[in-house]
């Protein structure tokens, strides 16, 4: 209980940084939807055209599979930046909180105290479990706020939530991959920097299977693709597999976690 | 020199993963191009049905997307943003990397004055830059010419890369100073990812009109590709900024970190 409070005080001034930001970005993304409607919406042939232009086309104008008009398709695209950004996140707080001890030289201090090595990194877990609810949290009211005042009439918030409740999920996952790699590398200061590679790696591929459909076998290897965000904007809500998919993933680096932590030789 | 030496051979891993990382985002999407180019074709055979005005608006969109040069400058948002990333990382860590190793009062005590450890650290980060982005360019002339569908200017392509080279100096700027006069830097990572998305996002969000004031905010906004296209010349008042930009970070680097308190054991 006193490392959980202690690692929430360690983190709360970035926690608030990372929550502004977040609720910044929601605002300046849906202050630019008035700008994308008026663009698309100009006579409907415009948008019998656009129904009719290729994928790859439309992923080059930026509107793959999402009908800008509406609010939830344009909901998609900018949540698609907003995943992000959370995910950045959630893979800066998992390598952080473990690798912290031993960049800032206070491992011996914590080891020698008489708790387990997995009572402290439950605690540390538990900690950063707690930062990714409150950005998830936080990004979810902004878009509840926000997009009424911009929407015109139409109510997606049954698409926000869906979003956001995969936005948590894809937050876990490199939560999860974090604590595995810092738990893991003989240089825990570098899985910073192998968790924000892969990330990029898979926000990459993301936006490349989204071009050509030849590549979709390739969306296994990338979390933002995990859920069909078309689906979702179209109401099918979240796929039960895949949630349990990758719930299970989460499990298993958590579980990897505990186990390499064990065993890890502090450099101290 | 023994220092610029030093500094190079510990940097030449990273730099290697950021250059392949560069030129395979570019690679990938380059090979894209030729079906984005039938798609466009054909696309624009569709487009032959419908009235003159849409078939303006879109074709010139078209056009400019599916040459290569238009491609190219989507492809060189993504690959500008990584080294921008690259850039800051660097600037922040190459000054305060003695205080967080902890080999400051190694380094301080050698015979060699203040400003000489930054003029070698500059220049090794200069070195850097220069082979990272003139690797890119290589592979990436080499790449373009392969799917060229059409003939392209390769002066055109030169200018669009060497804003690469713009962007990298401003940040590393940005993040030196950073590093000079922010003390008790216990990880990079977090502060510079934070600024060149908050960046980037800007420069997507809010900088999204030309002649905005916002555009200075964001160092991504500075060279705008499309009228680098078609003008063939960089614009002057955000050329200027961006220059005024790294000449007074460097000078602040060198005054701040001359009279600056190192900690040995921070």
């Amino acid at each position: 209980m006193n490392m959980v409070r202690r690692e929430l005080k360690a983190n709360a001034r970035a926690l608030v940084i990372w929550s502004v930001c977040m609720f910044l970005c929601v605002i300046s993304g849906m202050a630019k939807f008035t700008a994308y409607t008026s663009a698309t919406t100009t006579g409907p042939s415009i948008n019998d055209l656009l129904k009719s232009m290729p994928t790859s086309i439309k992923a080059l104008f930026g509107f793959a599979s999402f009908d800008l008009a509406t609010m939830s398709g344009y909901l998609a695209l900018l949540f698609i930046y907003v995943e992000l950004v959370a995910a950045i996140h959630a893979a800066l707080l998992g390598t952080g909180i473990i690798a912290k001890e031993e960049r800032d030289k206070t491992a011996e201090y914590l080891m020698v105290k008489p708790v387990s090595r997995a009572a402290i990194l439950t605690s540390k877990l538990v900690a950063a479990l707690i930062n990714v609810v409150v950005i998830n949290v936080v990004t979810l009211v902004s878009f509840l706020v926000v997009v009424p005042l911009y929407s015109k009439g139409s109510d997606a918030s049954g698409e926000i939530l869906m979003m956001t409740l995969s936005m948590f999920i894809v937050q876990l996952i490199f939560l999860s991959l974090g604590t595995v790699l810092a738990a893991g590398m003989k240089r825990s200061r570098a899985a910073g920097s192998v968790a924000t590679g892969i990330l990029f790696a898979a926000y990459f591929i993301a936006r490349i299977t989204d071009m050509s459909d030849k590549l979709r076998f390739l969306n296994v290897v990338s979390p933002f693709k995990y859920f069909d965000l078309p689906r979702i904007v179209a109401g099918g809500g979240l796929n039960p597999g895949i949630v349990v998919l990758s719930l299970a993933l989460v499990v298993a680096f958590g579980v990897l976690t505990y186990v390499f932590y064990q065993k890890r030789d502090l450099n101290i | 020199m023994n220092m610029y030496l030093h500094e190079l051979r510990s940097l030449r891993r990273t730099t290697v993963i950021w250059t392949c990382a560069m030129i395979a985002i570019a690679l990938v999407y380059l090979s894209l191009y030729p079906a984005i180019y039938r798609d466009g074709a054909h696309f624009r055979d569709m487009l032959a049905g419908y009235p003159a005005s849409i078939r303006a608006m879109l074709g010139v969109t078209l056009d400019s997307i599916t040459s290569v040069l238009g491609f190219y400058s989507m492809i060189i948002a993504f690959v500008v943003l990584c080294g921008g990333i690259q850039a800051m990382n660097l600037g922040m860590s190459i000054l305060s990397e003695e205080t967080r190793e902890r080999t400051a009062d190694f380094l301080l005590v050698k015979p060699v004055s203040r400003a000489a450890i930054v003029t070698a650290k500059m220049l090794a980060a200069l070195t850097v830059f220069l082979i990272t982005d003139v690797t890119y360019y290589a592979a990436a002339a080499v790449m373009a010419f392969a799917v060229r569908q059409s003939s392209y200017s390769a002066g055109l392509f030169f200018m669009m890369n060497l804003t690469l080279l713009f962007v990298q100096l401003i940040f590393f700027a940005i993040g030196a100073v950073v590093s000079v006069f922010f003390d008790r830097l216990r990880s990079v990572l977090p502060v510079s990812l934070g600024t060149v998305f908050g960046c980037y996002v800007i420069g997507a969000l809010i900088a999204a009109s030309k002649d905005d004031w916002a555009r200075f905010i964001s160092p991504f906004r500075y060279f705008d590709y499309p009228s680098i296209i078609s003008t063939a010349r960089y614009e002057m008042p955000y050329l200027a900024t961006g220059a005024a930009i790294v000449i007074v970070s460097i000078f602040a680097c060198y005054t701040g970190y001359t009279r600056k308190d190192i900690h040995a054991v921070s």
